[in-house]
C-alpha cells in the first residue's frame, strides 16, 4: 500500500495537547517506514533476553567449571573436559540409549493411535464431535496430574489396572510397574502416549480436512479399497503435516524430562534415565552446571542433526 | 448393483468400526480422570482395601476440605494464578503487535525473524533453565512470581505469536483498507478494526498460553525455592515426596487443579483447535 495516495491522517499540530498527545504521536509513528520494526521490538528484546542470551550463556558454560554449591561458583575455563568426561561416563551412554527407546516407541504409538483417531473422526459421523473433545482433552492436562493419575491406577497396592488384569486372568498378582526395571520404561511410555497422542490427532485431522474428496471418489471408481486409499492418497497427502508433527513431538520428547521426573526420577536404577533428565538432575541435584550445560548442548546438537536429516529425507521422498 | 451393495455394506462396516474405536479411545482418555475423581470422594479406608471398590460405598468431600485447610494449597493456587495472569499479559502486550506485524507487513528480514521465532522452540529447556537461574538470581527475580512469568515467555511468546498470526491472516484485509482510505492511521486500523475482528482467535490464543503456564512444572521447580512463589504443580509434587500425601488428598488436589483447564478447554476448544492446527499447517 503506497502512502502517497492516502490522505494525511493528521493535520499539522494546532494546540499544545496535539504536540504531546501520546495516541496522536504513536499514530504518526505508525505511518513511518519503521512501524513494523517498532511493533516487533518488544517481543524480540524479550526473546533475546530470556532465550538467546541464556542459551548462549549455557553453551559457554559447558566449557567452564561451574558448581553452584561453591562460594566462588568455581568458574574456570576447562575447555573440552566436560565433553571428554561424557565419553567415559556410563550414565551418559545409558541415558542416550534410553532416550532413543523413549522417543522411538512414544512417537510410533502416538502417531499410529493419533492417525487412527483422526481417520475415524474425519468420517464426521453424528455424535462424534463430543467424543472428539474427550479424545483431545488429555493433551491439555498438566504433566503432574497425568503422572499421578496413572501412578494411582498402576499402584502395586491399590491400582485399578492391576485389579482388572488380575480379574481377567492376565496377571497372577498385583505388579509394581514402576519399580521393576523391566517394565518401568514401558509403563512410562504408556502414560506419555496417553498424554500426547491427541497432538497427532489434532494436526492430522486438520490435514485430512484439506484433502480434496474428489481423489477418494476417483479411487472408489477405480476400485481401490480403503487400505489402498490410505496408502496411495491419504498418507502421501499428509506428508508435510506428518513431518511437522513428528519434528515438534520429537523436540518435546527429547527436551522435556517432566513426565519421567514425576513418574520415576530415572529409576529404578538407571532404567528410565533419559538425557534431558540426567542433565536436569546434574544441575538441580548436584549443582554441577558446567556438566549439565555440556549434556544439554549435546542434546541440542542431536536434535538439530535429526531435524535437518528428517527434513532432507522427507523432501527427497517428495521429489 | 452388486458393487453398490458391497460398497454400502463396507461403508456400514467402517461406520460401526469408527464408532467402536472412538468410544474406546474416549473411554481410555477419560478413565484416568474419572478414576481420580472417584478416588477423591472416597474415604481413605475405602481406597486401600482388600477388595477394590469401583463405585465408592460412601461419598465424602473431606479430602478436598483437608487439602484446602491443612496444606498450603490455597497459596500455591494463588501463586499459579498470578504467574499465569502475568504470563498472559506479557504475551498479550508484546506478542499481539508482533503477530500483527508478521501478518500484515512485508519487510526485510521477515522470513528470517519468523523462522527464528520457530527455532527457539528447539532449544532444550534445561539449557535455558540453568543460565536463567543464574541471571534471575543476579537481578533478584529468582523465586518470584514475576520472574517465573518472564521465564515462561521464553517458550510461550513464540507460540503465542505463531498461533495468533494464523487468526490475523484469516481476518479479511478489505475493512482495514477501507478504514485506511478514510484516513485512519495504521495504529487506529490495528486497534479498532483488525484486533476486534480477530478477538475470538485472540481469546483462544490467550487461553492456550494460560493453560500451558498453569500446567508448567520444570521451570517452576528450578526457579522457585520457597512458599512465597511456588506454583501448584511443584507444591503438589513436593507434598507427595515430603509428607507422603494420602492418595485421597492427592486425587483431590489433581481434580482442583485440572478443573480450570477442563472448563476453559470446553469453552474455547473449537477456536483453539482451529488456531493450533492453522499455525501448524502453515508452519
Amino acid at each position: 500500500m503506497s502512502r502517497t495516495f492516502l490522505p494525511a491522517p493528521y493535520g499539522p499540530p494546532r494546540t499544545v495537547w496535539d504536540r504531546i498527545n501520546p495516541v496522536r504521536l504513536i499514530g504518526e509513528l505508525s505511518e513511518t517506514r519503521y512501524w513494523m520494526y517498532l511493533l516487533l521490538l518488544p517481543s524480540a528484546l524479550l526473546i533475546t533476553a530470556v532465550v538467546l542470551y541464556p542459551t548462549l550463556y549455557g553453551m559457554q558454560m559447558s566449557f567452564r567449571e561451574m558448581r553452584l554449591n561453591r562460594p566462588d561458583l568455581g568458574t574456570g575455563f576447562v575447555g573440552l573436559r566436560h565433553y571428554e568426561r561424557m565419553l567415559s561416563d556410563p550414565v551418559f551412554w545409558v541415558s542416550l540409549r534410553n532416550t532413543a527407546v523413549w522417543v522411538t516407541f512414544s512417537i510410533v504409538i502416538e502417531f499410529v493411535v493419533g492417525l487412527i483417531a483422526a481417520l475415524a473422526l474425519n468420517r464426521n459421523l453424528p455424535g462424534t464431535k463430543v467424543l472428539a473433545v474427550l479424545i483431545l482433552l488429555p493433551y491439555f492436562l498438566p504433566n503432574v496430574v497425568a503422572g499421578h493419575m496413572w501412578a494411582l491406577m498402576l499402584d502395586p497396592r491399590l491400582g485399578v489396572i492391576n485389579d482388572l488384569l488380575v480379574r481377567i486372568g492376565l496377571l497372577e498378582g498385583y505388579k509394581a510397574w514402576f519399580a521393576d526395571p523391566g517394565t518401568a520404561m514401558a509403563a512410562a511410555i504408556v502414560v506419555e502416549a496417553w498424554h500426547s497422542f491427541p497432538f497427532f490427532t489434532l494436526l492430522l485431522l486438520a490435514g485430512l480436512k484439506g484433502i480434496p474428496t474428489d481423489l477418494y471418489k476417483a479411487a472408489d471408481i477405480d476400485g481401490a479399497g480403503p487400505f489402498a486409499q490410505l496408502r496411495l492418497i491419504t498418507l502421501p497427502m499428509l506428508r508435510t503435516i506428518i513431518a511437522a508433527a513428528v519434528i515438534l513431538r520429537v523436540i518435546g520428547l527429547v527436551n522435556s524430562p517432566d513426565l519421567l521426573l514425576i513418574l520415576t526420577s530415572g529409576g529404578p536404577g538407571r532404567s528410565t534415565q533419559v538425557l534431558s533428565l540426567y542433565a536436569f538432575q546434574t544441575a538441580y541435584r548436584d549443582f554441577n552446571f558446567g556438566y549439565a550445560g555440556a549434556l544439554s548442548v549435546v542434546m541440542f546438537v542431536f536434535l538439530m542433526v535429526f531435524a535437518w536429516a528428517y527434513i532432507r529425507i522427507t523432501k527427497v521422498n517428495q521429489e | 448393483m452388486m458393487a453398490q451393495a458391497t460398497r454400502s455394506r463396507s461403508k456400514l462396516f467402517w461406520d460401526v468400526a469408527s464408532y467402536a474405536l472412538l468410544l474406546l479411545l474416549a473411554f481410555i482418555c477419560i478413565a484416568p480422570i474419572v478414576w481420580t475423581f472417584l478416588t477423591s470422594i472416597k474415604f481413605e479406608a475405602d481406597i486401600v482395601t482388600r477388595e477394590m471398590h469401583y463405585i465408592p460405598p460412601r461419598v465424602t468431600f473431606e479430602n478436598y476440605v483437608r487439602l484446602w485447610n491443612q496444606s498450603s494449597y490455597p497459596v500455591l493456587v494463588l501463586n499459579s494464578l498470578v504467574v499465569t495472569s502475568v504470563t498472559v499479559l506479557i504475551c498479550l502486550f508484546t506478542g499481539t503487535i508482533a503477530s500483527y506485524a508478521f501478518s500484515r507487513f512485508q519487510f526485510r528480514g521477515r522470513t528470517e525473524l519468523m523462522l527464528g521465532y520457530l527455532v527457539v522452540r528447539m532449544f532444550p529447556a534445561v539449557l535455558m533453565i540453568i543460565p536463567l537461574f543464574i541471571v534471575m538470581r543476579q537481578v533478584g527475580l529468582l523465586d518470584s512470581t514475576i520472574g517465573l512469568a518472564i521465564a515462561y515467555t521464553s517458550f510461550l511468546l513464540p507460540l503465542f505469536v505463531w498461533m495468533l498470526k494464523g487468526f490475523f491472516d484469516a481476518a479479511p484485509k478489505e475493512l482495514e483498507s477501507a478504514a485506511r482510505i478514510d484516513g485512519t492511521t495504521r495504529l487506529g486500523a490495528m486497534f479498532r478494526i483488525v484486533i476486534p475482528i480477530a478477538r475470538n482467535g485472540l481469546l483462544a490464543t490467550c487461553v492456550f498460553v494460560a493453560i500451558a503456564a498453569w500446567n508448567e512444572f520444570l521451570f517452576a521447580l528450578m526457579l522457585t525455592t520457597s512458599q512465597g512463589s511456588r506454583t501448584w504443580p511443584v507444591g503438589l509434587q513436593l507434598m507427595v515426596g515430603e509428607f507422603q500425601l494420602p492418595w485421597g488428598m492427592l486425587a483431590a488436589g489433581g481434580m482442583i487443579s485440572i478443573l480450570p483447564v477442563v472448563v476453559l478447554f470446553a469453552i474455547v476448544q473449537r477456536a483453539m483447535v482451529a488456531g493450533i492446527t492453522a499455525g501448524a499447517v502453515k508452519g
